[in-house]
């Protein structure tokens, strides 16, 4: 067999190491802390699945792009392509008759195999929350205004989050009598602004008069406050007019919490995952040519495996995150060590690492300039060596002292962070 | 407020296009095209001048907030961006073409074909839906020369007046699509810079109103 991929990885694929990577757990512990506080408790799923259950109730887009593969008995399987789904299907089978609502946090791997984009990878992190069992403004504010906590705990502070509400356009097609097809090829155009062809799909659809007009002008429904009373103007029926009100009592609960100044009301932008069925945002971050994070709310999903539980939640996404996160990982070693006797260095390292510190114990044997030249590599704060009598130099940035191993362990304690 | 950056595309349309954004009140120096970048200070935009393909790309990664590009390169390269406002300028389409003789030929009854394009998933595309079998050869110009020398039986390409195809001999046969240059809008700077960007889309679409008035 030919090697010649051994030494690669498919396209859309990272390996991360150094900060990188220590950057990328450090915002995945701060989003889970952040949820942990908000009530919501850790659930870690399957990375597949069977294709069947992984693709249920999300768009043709979401399903060409999942990764399939045959178990042995033949059924298809397939990674995960968001963690939404897979919560929905334990939720429905296992927990829907547990006291109501959950809260549910996670943190992981999802793929999706896609032209390459902006921003998108084949494999990236999702870390996010579903509040399960409350079709209620108040989860839906709630989970708004942990999105935007979310990312203030990640040190973000210019973003803003774009809220829609999905039941309002879908409302107003149901109107226009469009089957689910049409539907489809409508929202396609109204998704890209492009008015040429909303305009060229309205007139093949045979959508006139009021319907049309409409269509026209919900590009134009994005700001504050202020745009709310315009949409209630033109929505033709209750059903319409029942999700401004929502939507508007959503808002109301953002500003009664403070973070309404994040907010951007945008009834013109109907693209959300395909289960969406009412409020829906995206969080964008100045600064970065893609939406960070985004959620909404999906009260049919969980049919798709049997249960009726309305639900609302959020994922964001930890690669694009730690493009607009200002976090730092410290990577520094607190301590480079070689004593000539193994024994010293067992028990300084021990207790070393028994206060918090970060240790390196030399196995290569190195002293000398040699260690000193690999402790700068590795950036150590201190590195300290010891012969077998006990006499030690300890070496701080660029001085050096001469100590013995007792007044070493002593001065340890103050060398924490 | 910071200043939003334009990418427009270099060569066939650029002077077309500096000539709208001219009209709807934008000067740009552009040092006849030698600059690549240059700034309206006035009214806080700037314009990077691209390779027409690069346009969507800059637009997608969010390196220029708005661009300008034909319809045909933006599905070529099928990049998700917004697409508010229709130029009216650089119309052409794309079609597919061949030697006269083709014109008899009932296409579903060649078992297999080659043709030679500048566009080749779009040309891919409109086979595959017909439910044809191709051979895309891609090319990155002079695409007439393909069906002369045996590289290609058919090709796909821009037309503008068919010009070039009459020299080369060619007819055409089918279009593909029909093409002009669009404002391309990036996905997040349409949110973060909502206010800026209407301004530039309603700045051009009245110098298009105007246009129409004066034709």
């Amino acid at each position: 067999m030919s090697n010649h991929l051994r030494r690669q990885r498919p396209h859309g694929l990272n390996d991360l190491f150094y900060e990188q990577a220590a950057i990328k757990t450090g915002l995945e512990e701060l989003l889970l802390e952040t949820f942990s506080l908000w009530g919501y408790q850790r659930i870690i799923l399957p990375t597949f699945g069977y294709y069947e259950s992984l693709s249920a109730g999300t768009s043709p887009e979401i399903q060409r792009h999942m990764y399939r593969f045959f178990d042995r008995e033949g059924n298809v399987l397939a990674l995960r392509a968001d963690m939404t789904v897979p919560t929905a299907r334990l939720v429905a089978t296992r927990l829907y008759d547990q006291p109501l609502p959950l809260r549910f946090c996670y943190a992981g791997s999802v793929f999706r195999h896609e032209q390459p984009q902006a921003g998108q990878r084949h494999e990236f992190t999702q870390a996010g929350v579903e509040l399960i069992g409350a079709a209620t403004p108040e989860a839906d504010a709630e989970v708004v205004a942990l999105a935007i906590a979310a990312l203030q705990a990640l040190g973000i502070t210019e973003f803003q989050i774009n809220l829609g509400q999905v039941a309002f356009l879908r409302a107003l097609m149901e109107d226009m009598g469009l089957q689910n097809g049409d539907q489809y090829e409508l929202e396609q155009a109204i998704g890209r602004k492009n008015d040429v062809e909303v305009a060229a799909t309205l007139e093949k659809l045979q959508v006139t008069g009021e319907a049309a007009r409409l269509i026209r002008a919900l590009p134009h429904l994005y700001g504050g406050v202020e745009i709310l009373p315009r949409a209630r103007d033109l929505a033709t029926n209750p059903a319409a007019r029942a999700a401004v009100e929502y939507l508007e009592d959503v808002y109301g609960l953002l500003v009664a919490q403070g973070v309404a100044e994040h907010i951007i009301l945008d009834l013109g932008e109907i693209r959300g995952m395909a289960y969406h069925t009412g409020i829906a945002f995206r969080g964008y971050v100045r600064g970065l040519g893609f939406d960070v994070c985004g959620g909404g709310r999906y009260d049919d999903l969980m049919t798709q495996f049997g249960s009726s539980l309305p639900a609302v939640g959020f994922a964001l996404g930890i690669e694009r995150a730690m493009l607009a996160s200002p976090f730092q990982a410290d990577v520094a070693l607190d301590l480079l060590l070689f004593c000539e006797s193994q024994a010293d260095g067992y028990a300084v390292a021990a207790r070393a690492r028994a206060l918090g510190l970060q240790v390196e114990l030399e196995v290569l044997r190195r002293r000398g300039d040699d260690l000193l030249e690999y402790g700068q590599a590795k950036r150590a704060r201190r590195i300290v060596t010891c012969d077998s009598e006990g006499h030690c130099v300890l070496y701080q940035r660029d001085t050096e002292r001469e100590l013995t191993l007792a007044e070493i362990q002593e001065e340890m304690a103050g060398w924490r962070r | 407020m910071e200043a939003l950056t334009v990418a427009l595309p270099k060569g066939r349309m650029q002077d077309e296009v500096l000539d709208l954004f001219a009209e709807a009140g934008y000067v740009g120096e552009s040092d006849n095209g030698r600059k690549l970048i240059f700034g309206d200070s006035e009214n806080k935009l700037r314009f990077v001048l691209a390779k027409p393909a690069d346009v969507p790309t800059y637009v997608e990664y969010g390196a220029a907030e708005l661009g300008v590009v034909g319809q045909d390169v933006l599905r070529e390269g099928g990049q998700d961006l917004y697409e508010p406002l229709h130029l009216g300028l650089g119309c052409c389409r794309l079609a597919l073409a061949g030697p006269p003789a083709w014109r008899e030929r009932d296409l579903r009854l060649i078992p297999y074909l080659r043709v030679a394009s500048t566009f080749p998933r779009l040309t891919l595309d409109y086979f595959q839906e017909r439910g044809l079998s191709v051979e895309v050869i891609y090319l990155s110009g002079s695409v007439e020369l393909a069906p002369a020398v045996g590289l290609a039986e058919l090709l796909v390409d821009l037309v503008q007046s068919g010009r070039t195809l009459k020299e080369n001999g060619l007819v055409e046969l089918e279009t593909i699509m029909e093409s002009e240059a669009i404002l391309v809008v990036n996905r997040a700077a349409q949110k973060l810079h909502f206010r800026q960007i209407q301004e530039v889309i309603n700045r051009l679409a009245g110098a298009l109103e105007r246009r129409k008035v004066a034709a």
